[in-house]
């Protein structure tokens, strides 16, 4: 069997009805990764024996029993940056290459609880630093639309998975963008959660302010039922939210009419490429179709947002990553005359090129004489973002943008620029400073084939309002126009 | 602001960073560039913004009671001496 283009919900029915068995799902999915992988490069590690194993016990209880959760037994892929015990956890980096987790992140224990089988570990840009997954340790993924083209990043692996049909679902992390730029460059859907809806406990902290754990997958159903799966208070992580878990699945068929949506004109500028803009119109004429009602709202700080989070974000990041030192984690260089002199070019040796620049950078911002300058200016600009969406939220209930200016660049095309590079984060970074959900649905091709994706932003801990919008704005068509 | 190379050995130093001489003439531009590009904040008047530092929810309830739960891994970490075992930091030479 292929995976291809067959749903957690159409799995779960499957195995219901006894069409299929978990076994055989779970090797047609290591099947695939064989066949498929080795050009697209979406994997940095597998588990196929543990899976078969679970897949197997899974099949006993579905013999005993039909009364599962929903994604019993369905094949999910994890980004790099997320713990599960006694499988290693790189995080696309040299430093952390042979470190082995004892201990389980929060999202992925929900996962295993709720019966999902992990295939592996995906590839990602270094410490999620990155927007394309060339800057992973290991190799580069490749989109699977065009081989040639990235599949967006930091969780560009995840993202490939999906779209290449060797995962049904995945999870990814989004600090600036990381899970909602690669769905839009993948063509799937993906999505970041409000900020604290889901527990950080063992994902590896970038920028701790931001990070977000969300779904990936083909359908919005499937993303509301990930989300549902993985999200909910934690006491293991102090900013993790201690709300009520609303049923997303229940909600998505939610009359949608009379829904007001905000068209941001800051995000419909000079740089958006022409062929992005005129899907996402499309995008937003559809949903007026179907009932909402389009209003223009004014962001007038998002030309500050990039330069706003690359102090944020490196910042959080310089101290975050200071705790990789050799001592405690994974590679450790050898020599060197003292203690310092070890840290130093283990530090040297085991980061990439990006994640030195960020380090760099965030150390200068925070540096005597300069935080007043950088660190805290960007953290005032922040209070100004928050504003801009405040007043937003009170005249509309969605916002839509596109979810980045461009589709899938080419390999090379931006390594070496990284100013280039971070402004393709430039219409997902908001989000995360305001701590807003924000979901990336496919909203047809451009003409040389290339996914676009469409942005939908809602209030905080309004994840049922997007997800509702975005699915009907599916079942009407919307993925395909 | 225009970084140089000092300011790159210097912030490299401050970062427990080690960075290869061929390395810090291109470092020192490509920081300047991005430096110049945020500075770009400085257009903005904010004498009377409060900073946010973070957006969580935080509610009086994320504190709880003192007392000691057990924890996943650290059992495991410290499984065969009792402590954390890490690789030894200072050797014979």
């Amino acid at each position: 069997m292929n995976l291809g283009n067959t749903t957690a919900h159409e799995l779960a029915a499957m195995y219901r009805n006894h069409e299929t068995t978990v076994t055989q799902v779970i090797e047609a999915a290591f099947d695939g990764i064989e066949d498929r992988d080795a050009d697209i490069g979406a994997f940095l590690h597998t588990r196929r024996a543990d899976a078969l194993a679970e897949a197997g016990r899974t099949d006993a209880s579905f013999a005993r029993s039909e009364e599962m959760p929903p994604l019993t037994g369905i094949p999910v892929a994890i980004k790099d940056n997320m713990n599960l015990r006694g499988m290693r956890t790189t995080c696309g980096s040299k430093i952390l290459e042979d470190y082995v987790p004892t201990f389980t992140s929060t999202a992925v224990e929900r996962l295993l609880r709720a019966g999902a089988i992990v295939l592996g570990k995906t590839n990602m840009d270094e410490f999620a630093m990155g927007s394309s997954t060339e800057n992973s340790a290991f190799h580069p993924t490749r989109n699977p639309h065009s081989r040639d083209r990235v599949p967006g990043g930091s969780s560009g692996g995840s993202a490939a998975s999906v779209a290449a049909g060797m995962a049904v679902l995945a999870l990814g992390s989004d600090t600036g963008g990381s899970i909602r730029q690669p769905a839009a460059f993948s063509g799937v859907v993906g999505m970041k959660p409000t900020y604290g809806r889901v527990s950080r406990y063992g994902l590896v902290a970038f920028a701790s302010s931001l990070d977000q754990i969300g779904p990936f997958s083909k359908t919005v159903r499937e993303s509301a039922e990930l989300l549902e799966t993985i999200s909910g208070f934690d006491p293991l992580d102090s900013t993790s939210a201690k709300m009520d878990r609303p049923d997303w699945v229940a909600s998505l068929d939610k009359p949608i009419e009379g829904l007001r949506v905000g068209v941001p004109r800051e995000y419909f500028v000079d740089g958006v490429d022409r062929q992005v803009q005129s899907k996402v119109e499309a995008g937003v004429a559809r949903l007026e179709e179907l009932g909402c009602r389009i209003e223009d709202v004014s962001l007038p700080h998002t030309s500050y947002a990039v330069a706003t989070y690359y102090l944020i974000a490196t910042a959080e990041a310089s101290s975050n990553l200071a705790r990789y030192d050799g001592v405690r984690y994974g590679y450790r260089a050898s020599g060197g005359p003292s203690l310092r002199d070890m840290y130093r070019q283990t530090r040297k040796d085991g980061f990439g090129k990006e994640v030195k620049r960020r380090i760099l950078l965030g150390t200068y911002a925070l540096s005597a004489g300069y935080y007043d300058a950088y660190y805290l200016k960007a953290q005032k600009v922040r209070t100004l973002i928050l504003d801009d969406f405040r007043k937003a939220f009170g005249q509309v209930d969605v916002i839509v943008t596109p979810t980045t200016p461009t589709t899938a660049f080419k390999l090379d095309e931006k390594v070496d620029d990284p100013l280039s590079m971070y402004l393709s984060d430039i219409f997902t970074i908001t989000c995360n400073l305001a701590g807003l959900p924000g979901i990336s649905v496919p909203c047809g091709t451009s003409s040389e084939g290339l996914p676009v994706g469409m942005q939908l932003i809602g209030n905080h801990f309004r994840e049922d309002t997007i997800l509702s919008a975005a699915h009907q704005f599916e079942m009407a068509g919307g993925f395909k126009s | 602001m225009k970084i140089g190379r000092t300011q790159v050995e210097y912030v490299a130093a401050l970062a427990n960073l080690e960075v290869d001489e061929d390395e810090k003439d291109e470092l020192a531009e490509q920081l300047s560039r991005i430096v110049e590009f945020v500075e770009r904040l400085n257009e903005l008047d904010t004498d009377d913004v409060e900073p946010t530092s973070q957006v969580a929810a935080l509610g009086p309830e994320i504190s709880r009671e003192d007392r000691i739960e057990p924890r996943t891994g650290s059992s495991e970490a410290a499984r065969e001496v009792g402590l954390f075992k890490v690789p030894r930091v200072i050797t014979e030479r």
